[in-house]
């Protein structure tokens, strides 16, 4: 599977996010030779909560509060779930929300979606997509994932990676936008994984990315 | 939705059963080496139960995730001879136990199914008869070493997926498949035993002697 990386764009501190940094991410892309628009992407993610045998009394604290689960764009009849406080990541058929459904101690209590335009350029896939509460759709971020067709190894993939990340960074400060992308960095061993790349990888990303992206949403509302 | 019926059978009479099956079935024999883990809630969560069933049979071992509903009930359903439950099932990757443990789950039991099935269509309803020996481990996940909790004795289940639209034809189609079985085994709903046939030895023999001709029927 190609490698991605998943970056978030973090304002400058003061400023609040608008859908405009969506419009100029997108007029970056487009402004590169040889690009094409390849239509649109959207993956989702669910945060989960425990629910307690005694609903009267709050979620005991040794129930995990960090599950998430996340359908993929490019996975649709697979389920993830992440939880980073355990370094777990759980790869399961979709049909795994069914029997979650089923077994009631878990409940969805708040859904974000990504979702945006896709573009390729040479070897390169980029999805630049809002990151939307659900269901107000509340915008809490922008988000840019980037995929390296030709390697699914990450350490092989690491310098033409980055090459293109800091293509990427003057284009877009060029633009004088109000802050910059930031690249999810993760330690994918504590997860058990390897080099060679999964959708565990990427479940993991937008399990990270996502945590940066509210933070970052919180302090500047 | 699944319906399902089970029985039980000697374990001596078990090669004859499966002369019958291969004549019955005409599809291939699948060998069973299935590793349930039945987990529950622990007391601070919702109570609830899943099953865990690693595939040992395969070189690369693989997971289900697989939730069992209660069965369904009401006239209907009680002149039914095979059981209908709803059932949720998923497969996972090898964190699943894992994971189960960590959102608050605990082990309350597990064995070792093993034994052989086939998978074929009757009356055009995919149906799986397995016919197992259910064994358990003298310390925790060691499959290696598990022994037959009933020696002398093999589980015969027969399942089949259904939906609400088709649950009566998918049970009519084990029911008149259960007749095939008759002189060897009798099947009924989980939980309703019929006990071991009087006629198994008489007929185990002759399907032994005949070598898979269906003449006791």
């Amino acid at each position: 599977m190609p490698v991605k990386w998943l970056m978030h764009f973090q304002p400058n501190q003061g400023t609040t996010l608008t859908s405009q940094v969506m419009a100029e991410a997108c007029a970056v892309a487009e402004s590169f030779p040889g690009v094409s628009r390849d239509g649109r992407w959207r993956s989702s993610m669910t945060f989960y909560r425990a629910v307690p045998r005694d609903q009267s009394l709050p979620a005991p604290s040794d129930l995990p509060r960090d599950l998430i689960g996340i359908s993929l764009h490019d996975l649709p009849n697979e389920y993830l779930f992440v939880m980073r406080s355990q370094r777990l990541i759980l790869r399961a058929h979709s049909s795994v929300q069914t029997v979650m459904d089923k077994l009631q101690s878990y409940k969805g209590r708040f859904f974000i979606n990504f979702e945006g335009l896709q573009y390729k350029w040479g070897d390169f896939k980029l999805r630049i997509g809002k990151c939307l509460y659900n269901p107000n759709e509340a915008l809490r971020g922008i988000v840019m994932e980037v995929e390296y067709l030709p390697l699914s190894s990450i350490d092989k993939s690491q310098r033409v990676m980055e090459e293109f990340y800091e293509i990427w960074r003057e284009a877009v400060a060029s633009k004088l936008l109000a802050g910059q992308f930031i690249n999810t960095e993760v330690n994918f061993v504590e997860y058990g994984l390897g080099d060679s790349y999964t959708p565990q990888h990427t479940a993991v990303l937008y399990g990270m990315c996502v945590v940066q992206v509210i933070a970052s949403s919180n302090k500047n509302q | 939705m699944e319906c399902v019926v089970q029985g039980i059978i000697e374990t001596l009479h078990v090669e004859a059963l499966e002369i019958l099956l291969v004549g019955l079935c005409g599809a291939p024999k699948q060998r069973v080496r299935v590793h349930e883990l039945c987990l529950k809630s622990g007391p601070n969560l919702v109570s609830s139960e899943v099953r865990l069933l690693c595939d040992l049979a395969k070189t690369t071992p693989s997971w289900t995730i697989r939730h069992v509903g209660g069965a369904m009930r009401g006239a209907g359903a009680d002149q039914l001879s095979v059981l209908v439950r709803p059932i949720a099932e998923s497969k996972a990757s090898s964190t699943a136990l894992r994971f189960f443990y960590g959102i608050g789950y605990k082990l309350d039991h597990e064995v070792l199914k093993t034994g052989f099935a086939f998978q074929f269509q009757n009356r055009g309803a995919n149906l799986t008869v397995s016919v197992t020996s259910t064994n358990r481990m003298p310390r925790l996940h060691a499959t290696d070493d598990a022994v037959p909790i009933t020696p002398g004795i093999h589980l015969v289940e027969i399942t089949a997926p259904a939906a609400p639209e088709n649950y009566t034809e998918v049970a009519s189609a084990i029911a008149s498949f259960c007749e095939y079985l008759s002189p060897l085994l009798h099947l009924s709903k989980p939980g309703i035993s019929t006990g071991i046939v009087p006629t198994a030895a008489e007929a185990a023999a002759s399907l032994m002697s005949s070598g898979g001709g269906i003449k006791i029927l």
